[in-house]
């Protein structure tokens, strides 16, 4: 192993970036400006009233029920103002319909027929509620609302009731008020990191590769270790420099105050962790170095950039998908479980969520197993990384 | 003049190779190849698009391992990586980066062969005529610029056998004729040069001729032995006449189906 051959190496891929600007851009701008629009999004969310009908089909004892609901202050007593935007009187069924179907209305409540029947018996009330049923998730939150709407407004309604208990949110980790955005960051930061680096390197080592220049490196004395250690290093410097950068994009809140024409802003996510930064930094490094390998291995069985690019659903996606953060890994499916425990993103999803959210330190055996098994997986990768590289002498 | 194979030569063989036969799958793209290229000459490696030159010199070079046979580089075996110090290889593509300045290119060689100097360098690049452009970047070179390029990397450790696989495609005539200087000046030296092409008048050029097709030799000689054994005035005719069957010559001769 020559230091000499091996800086070469790296000072030509730093030379090489250093002239392409766009690449650089894709490196420093675009983790920052997607980090800055998703926590935008799922911070700042607006939550609509849910626009409710009601359809009485039950006669006088339905509209009992209806007008209890309906009676201005209902649902400021059930504590739920603006959960739910409810209409100045019942309408019918067709009407309702019709108006799911055009969006005026999110849930339309039906009192069905044998309401007063199931008041009598004392087997309780059966409610139908219909909704679009475009978009299932949206829809089932907003019957939730509305689920929680009628259990205070009965509760209210009903003489006598104790009404329902308040709850009171603790954490034993961050805040009761962390939000989406919080919880994601730690594996946005191992995403970002592994899917630039292994797209930059994939297209680097093509490059190489068709360009005829691996077959005159290989005509030189350097040797395969060298060449896979000087990429490492050089991309290694810019997966570090980008990991600073989304990590003090995430970590930091400065308040700026207004100046002139321009409103008060605050720069950075301000994302609460409370683990060492160092820490978290060496995890992402770890991934980094294995996403070289992966991306010079892959570059074997690619053409054109185009088809690197082809890669990205097939080792990249998937990863994201079963790297835990989205879904427990134990609540996948039985098949996909074993896989998504040898994917390296998500040992450095999980590290870095114990290092950054749950503060934990290198003394945790859940971050030691973390490192080890992505110190093995950069490993292995250098050695099908060498590999690729056919050669007569090592 | 010249000499056959296993001649007493005064210097032992820079570049040698016996049987040498390299096969991918039914393929034998080198069939049986023997030769010992002396140093201080330039040899001529000539013959059509795909007739096994390139193969031929990586095995010699020691960039791939022969099938059967066995190449020497100044007596040691290849391949190995002490050899690929001591030669110079220009591929038939540029093999040059082309975000990388002209400087860079160079320099980056240069240190892969673990020899950079400055004015050493500065020199290769003036041989080439890019002594003036040292900031341009290689994407910006014309053609023949990056040719020349490609040929300073192969020159930058001042190797003892330089193998040059079509060095002076796409360069113009002024430009080749200092190419040829400077490769007699090499040779003068002492190096090997072993170049390929597939233009025969830059054949007139080298001190010996190897004419391949399918995998082998079958011809060797001067230029001016070659046309005379030929009995015909150029050199295209002469290979063409040395290629087909009927041939009377002594060299031995493939027919085209013959090759197995």
């Amino acid at each position: 192993m020559s230091r000499r051959r091996v800086l070469a190496v790296v000072r030509r891929i730093v030379a090489q970036f250093r002239r392409d600007r766009r690449t650089l851009a894709l490196i420093f701008v675009v983790p920052i400006v997607i980090s800055a629009l998703l926590g935008w999004v799922l911070r700042d969310q607006q939550t609509a009233a849910v626009r409710l009908g009601i359809v009485n089909q039950a006669g006088p004892a339905g509209q009992r029920i209806a007008d209890a609901l309906l009676a201005p202050g209902a649902a400021d007593q059930a504590g739920s103002a603006g959960a739910v935007a409810l209409p100045s009187s019942t309408i019918p069924e067709s009407t309702a319909r019709s108006e799911l179907a055009n969006d005026q209305l999110d849930v339309v409540l039906v009192i069905p027929a044998d309401v007063a029947g199931g008041l009598a018996s004392g087997h309780g009330v059966r409610l139908i509620v219909i909704t679009q049923g475009a978009n299932a998730p949206v829809e089932g939150g907003q019957v939730a609302q509305v689920q929680q709407f009628l259990a205070r407004a009965v509760s209210s309604i009903v003489p006598g009731s104790p009404g329902l208990p308040t709850i009171e949110h603790e954490t034993v980790f961050g805040s009761p008020s962390s939000d989406t955005f919080d919880a994601l960051s730690p594996f946005f930061i191992g995403f970002f990191v592994y899917f630039l680096v292994f797209i930059l390197t994939g297209i680097s080592f093509l490059r190489e590769r068709m360009g005829g220049t691996l077959e005159r490196l290989l005509a030189t004395p350097v040797t395969k270790g060298e060449i896979v250690l000087g990429y490492t290093l050089g991309f290694g410097i810019f997966a570090t420099l980008q990991v600073i950068v989304l990590m003090a994009v995430m970590l930091i809140r400065i308040d700026v105050p207004a100046l002139g024409p321009f409103g008060a802003f605050t720069l950075g996510l301000a994302v609460p962790s409370v683990g060492s930064p160092l820490l978290a930094f060496l995890i992402a490094m770890l991934l980094a170095i294995g996403a070289v390998s992966l991306g010079i291995f892959i570059s074997t069985f690619a053409r054109t950039e185009f088809q690197i690019l082809q890669f990205i659903p097939i080792v990249i996606v998937p990863q994201g998908l079963l790297s835990g953060i989205f879904w427990r890994i134990d609540t996948l499916p039985a098949l996909l479980q074993p896989l998504a425990r040898v994917l390296p993103l998500t040992y450095a999803a999980d590290g870095l969520r114990e290092v950054m959210i749950q503060g934990r330190d290198l003394s945790a055996a859940g971050v030691q197993l973390d490192l080890g098994v992505l110190v093995g997986i950069a490993a292995l990768f250098v050695v099908l990384a060498a590999a690729t590289i056919r050669r007569e002498v090592a | 003049m010249t000499a056959p194979d296993g001649d007493a030569s005064p210097s032992a063989p820079a570049i040698e190779g016996r049987g040498l036969v390299k096969t991918f799958g039914p393929i034998r793209a080198v069939d049986g190849v023997d030769i010992a290229l002396r140093p201080g000459r330039i040899y001529g490696l000539l013959g059509p698009n795909g007739s096994g030159k390139t193969t031929l010199i990586r095995l010699l070079v020691g960039l791939a391992r022969p099938s059967a046979g066995e190449a020497r580089l100044l007596g040691h075996r290849v391949p190995s990586r002490e050899m690929l110090a001591r030669v110079g290889y220009m591929t038939q593509a540029d093999g040059i980066y082309p975000e990388l300045s002209v400087w860079e290119n160079v320099r980056f060689f240069a240190g892969l062969y673990g020899s950079f100097d400055r004015t050493r360098l500065v020199e290769t690049l003036r041989v080439v005529d890019l002594a003036d452009r040292l900031g341009t970047p290689a994407l910006q070179l014309s053609g023949g610029m990056r040719r020349r390029l490609s040929l300073a990397c192969a020159l930058v450790h001042r190797p003892p056998i330089l193998v040059l696989d079509e060095p002076t495609v796409g360069i113009d005539p002024a430009l080749r004729v200092q190419f040829w200087r400077h490769f007699r000046a090499l040779a003068a030296a002492g190096a090997t040069l072993l170049v390929t092409s597939h233009v025969m008048d830059e054949a007139d050029r080298c001190d010996e001729l190897l004419f391949i097709l399918a995998g082998r030799i079958f011809a060797r000689g001067t230029s001016a032995e070659l046309r005379q054994r030929a009995g015909s005035e150029n050199l295209e005719e002469a290979f063409l006449r040395f290629s087909g069957d009927g041939g009377d010559v002594a060299q031995p001769i493939v027919s085209r189906g013959g090759a197995a």
